[in-house]
């Protein structure tokens, strides 16, 4: 972890978090008022106070990553701080409303709250591990390198089917159509696995080998290289070299439309927790200012 | 059968040319191969790839003979019935069906695909490879929901407040409307009104003034004399800074001693000399020795309860009464019923209430010992347990009443009361004769009198005074007045019943008490040995109300003193600022 905005000047923003959530928990023991610790009390109206500025400000962090020019700090130190001062959030409004909950605005602001910080919590974790993962999953290569590199082999695969015969460049093409990368929000963050269709394949085509049935379903056969070696033994040697050549290029490029899925995938669970984050947040604000007026209108 | 079969290429600057082509027989081929009718050198494409047929009922039948099948209007088939218009891609090339022209059964018209194929876009940045170039936004969902919250949250229920009818509708349809306001539980009283927020919070903006409280509270007393101790934090305290509701069902009345003792110390100072309550500050460390209320009398006869501590040297009640526990409370004591042993609930009973006593009445409680027979001739009459003058009236006519109907056995009576007359025979008395009997019962009258006021019967108790009359002659006699301590300690509550645990002795020393002047009432160590402030952890915790009330008996109402509060006012009292 070294060097990430968790770490970010020797861990400054989670001291200063630390101490505001130290000195309210205090302030809370200490504070002892009448009926009950709640939101009305001199220390309910300052913590609450706190709050809002926290949330407002952390807010305003969606600004200020837009913001290439500003140097009123660095980004790191404000994700820094956004992240810690975001987390002492939960103490603070916890010991705001006295812990009384109830089925009413004001509880909503808090639950919107509480899933702001929690997905805020899946993002901390996610730009801790992703990153590493993304550039392991990636070997050196960039997606757009992979992607040229699949087209390539496309090309390759439907040269060498040619010359294996009309069943074979059916499967090819078949393969081909059916390949996918990228796509819905969905299927992105959750790519079709071919490898369990693969393996029924597999079996399947083997069963069908020993009860000499060549006829074979091509509805359910996405994986084209496992069906080469079972065609190869029906046909003749010229076809046969060819079949191999296509089981490299074929695996070759399985490889690699799983990394590139994988590579979707990693950066798309780097993205999806803002999903949340940023229009929950934006439900805060409204039940804030809804909390906030109710709380004057009728105090 | 006729097929047409029209290519059609643009070229540049939209100039298009069509090159027709005319193919006969059942079945349209597709491929790559040399002998297929629509020939594609694509080797995407397989060399036998679909066959297209036209059917009876004008449609058209496509079989796709490859594996990867083909795609038509954008979905993958192995096999489609088609209809005119219907768009078949094959790697690069777009085969549309369309409408035959005069004299050719089928037609289909071959162009090449400008731009990515639906396969090349799977592989191209024309497929989404980011969250952010889905359709899925973060910006239109944020600000639907900042907008539904602000409205669900807070413009319904802000307008409800204003317009009731808006309210109505949200509960038929139940929607968050008003009540969604609430900051926590309604205490108790409150909940059944507790879905009107205006029925407190009657203005926006303003924090709930005590005009609102004391429309159902006008009962209510308050704490002292407005007038007297006219001092802001008294006076401009509203309801709610005791009482704050939507803190749960049982959080309205408020026990916290402080509440108390922040005022309650130097309150000779605090108030100038007007008050000269004592400095409590709890009760087990900080308050004042018990204070019994002593009968007494002012110098115009009123009764004026003396407030006196009760552990002042001295200390002596006088109630008029003669009446010493420890002879009471002996072991076997000697009645007309034989041996007994007295118990305090012998005579002390529970009132219904269960928090004082009832009154010690004589009849029940005494007489059976003190007996108030006056003659051995018949010693079951008693004079009543009343007035002097009630009980010398009885006697009077008692003896009268024997001595005019004669009969009467007493050796020291003259004769005319001992002869026996019986009635219709023997002549009426005489006026001689009913003279000597009167007179004669008159003086019974007066010795049994005094032998009663005197001698055994109401001195026993009573501190009883002989007058006589100065123009008849005759004796008088007056009873001391007896007024017991009814209430020892007005201003507290005590309940006996909640004490049933203990034995009466714990705090009430009546066993070796001699004389009724004994003040039989409890220092506050002896209440101190049970209970604590309510702090304490190791003795029974007790705040100020468990024994003190606020309001109290005898001030004016809450209702006469309500006034307006701003919220001016209510941040003043917020922040402890006298306003």
């Amino acid at each position: 972890m070294h060097g990430t905005f968790l770490n970010h000047s020797r861990f400054r923003y989670l001291w200063v978090a630390l101490a505001i959530s130290v000195i309210s928990i205090i302030a809370y023991i200490w504070h002892d008022p009448i009926p009950r610790p709640n939101g009305g009390t001199w220390l309910g109206y300052t913590l609450g106070t706190l709050g809002v500025v926290i949330i407002l400000w952390l807010t305003w962090f969606g600004i200020r990553k837009r913001r290439y020019s500003s140097s009123f700090g660095t980004l790191k130190g404000w994700l820094s701080a956004h992240v810690y001062l975001g987390t002492s959030l939960i103490v603070i409004t916890l010991l705001h409303t006295g812990f009384q909950m109830g089925w009413n605005i004001h509880s909503v602001a808090l639950v919107l709250m509480l899933m702001v910080i929690f997905s805020g919590f899946f993002g901390v974790w996610a730009y801790l591990r992703f990153p590493e993962a993304i550039t392991q999953n990636r070997q050196n290569a960039t997606r757009e390198a992979m992607l040229a590199e699949i087209a390539e082999l496309n090309q390759q695969s439907l040269q060498l089917a040619d010359q294996a015969g009309t069943k074979v460049h059916g499967r090819v093409t078949a393969s081909i159509e059916r390949t996918q990368i990228g796509g819905s929000f969905w299927r992105q963050l959750f790519p079709k696995d071919a490898s369990a269709g693969a393996f029924l394949d597999v079996r399947k085509t083997l069963e069908s080998m020993e009860r000499k049935d060549s006829t074979i379903d091509t509805q359910n056969l996405p994986t084209m290289f496992v069906m080469v070696d079972a065609l190869a033994s029906q046909i003749g040697s010229k076809e046969q070299d060819a079949l191999r050549k296509l089981v490299d290029v074929l695996s070759r490029k399985k490889s690699l439309t799983g990394s590139v899925s994988r590579d979707i995938q990693l950066k798309a669970m780097m993205d999806v927790w803002l999903y949340i984050h940023v229009p929950v947040t934006f439900a805060l604000l409204a039940a804030l200012i809804a909390h906030v007026v109710a709380v004057f209108f009728y105090w | 059968m006729r097929w047409l079969i029209r290519k059609v290429s643009r070229r540049r600057k939209g100039a298009v040319s069509i090159e027709d082509d005319t193919h006969f027989g059942e079945v349209l081929t597709i491929g790559r191969g040399a002998d297929q009718a629509i020939f594609l050198s694509d080797l995407k494409v397989a060399l036998n790839h679909a066959t297209l047929s036209r059917l009876a009922n004008g449609k058209y039948q496509l079989e796709s003979l490859s594996p990867g099948g083909v795609r038509i209007n954008g979905m993958i088939e192995q096999q489609a019935t088609l209809a005119i218009g219907a768009k078949i891609e094959v790697a690069q090339t777009l085969i549309s069906i369309v409408e035959p022209p005069r004299g050719v059964d089928a037609a289909v018209e071959l162009s090449a695909i400008e731009g990515p194929t639906s396969q090349e876009k799977i592989l191209s940045r024309a497929q989404a490879t980011s969250l952010a170039s889905t359709k899925l936004s973060k910006r239109r969902p944020a600000w639907i929901a900042f907008f539904a919250t602000l409205l669900l949250c807070l413009l319904i229920p802000a307008t409800s407040h204003f317009l009731p009818g808006i309210e109505t509708v949200t509960r038929k349809l139940h929607l968050a409307g008003l009540t969604s306001w609430t900051s926590g539980a309604m205490a108790a009283p409150h909940q059944f009104f507790g879905q009107e927020c205006r029925s407190c919070h009657a203005q926006a903006f303003v924090s709930t003034r005590n005009q609102e409280c004391v429309s159902c509270h006008a009962e209510t007393t308050a704490h002292a004399d407005p007038v007297k101790f006219d001092m802001p934090i008294l006076q401009d305290q509203s309801c709610a800074d005791c009482h704050k509701d939507h803190n749960g069902p049982e959080a309205l009345i408020r026990a916290e001693q402080r509440l108390c003792t922040d005022c309650h110390m130097n309150l000779p100072t605090r108030t100038q000399g007007r008050s000269r309550l004592a400095t409590v500050t709890d009760f087990g460390a900080g308050h004042p020795q018990f204070q019994v209320s002593l009968a007494a009398w002012s110098a115009k006869g009123q009764f004026a309860p003396q407030r006196v501590p009760i552990d002042r040297k001295g200390l002596s009640e006088n109630s008029g009464l003669k009446f010493p526990h420890d002879k009471h409370l002996v072991a076997d004591l000697n009645s007309p019923s034989g041996r007994k042993q007295l118990q305090c609930s012998s005579c002390h009973a529970l009132e219904p209430g269960g928090a004082k006593m009832l009154p010690v009445d004589f009849e029940p409680m005494c007489q059976e010992c003190h007996q108030l027979n006056f003659d051995t001739k018949i010693p079951t009459r008693q004079v009543p347990h009343g007035k002097v003058a009630e009980v010398i009236f009885m006697l009077e006519g008692f003896y009268s009443k024997r001595a005019l109907e004669g009969g009467w056995m007493d050796t020291t009576a003259p004769a005319v009361v001992r002869s026996r007359r019986r009635p219709g025979v023997d002549p009426a008395l005489s006026s001689a004769q009913r003279t000597e009997a009167l007179s004669w019962a008159r003086s019974r009258s007066a010795q049994v009198a005094t032998s009663l006021f005197e001698g055994r019967a109401c001195v026993t108790c009573h501190t009883v005074s002989r007058t006589v009359d100065d123009t008849t002659g005759e004796p008088n006699w007056a009873i001391a007045p007896v007024r017991v301590a009814g209430v020892w300690f007005p201003k507290s509550q005590f309940t006996h019943r909640k004490h049933e645990t203990m034995a009466c002795a714990e705090c009430h020393q009546a066993a070796t008490s001699k004389t009724s002047n004994d003040v039989l009432m409890p220092p506050i160590e002896n209440c101190r040995e049970c209970h604590a402030g309510e702090e304490s952890k190791t003795q029974v915790a007790t705040a100020c109300t468990s024994c003190h009330g606020f309001h109290l008996d005898g001030q004016a109402k809450m209702s006469a003193l309500a006034g307006g509060q701003t919220l001016k006012s209510s941040f003043d009292t917020l922040l402890g600022k006298p306003k």
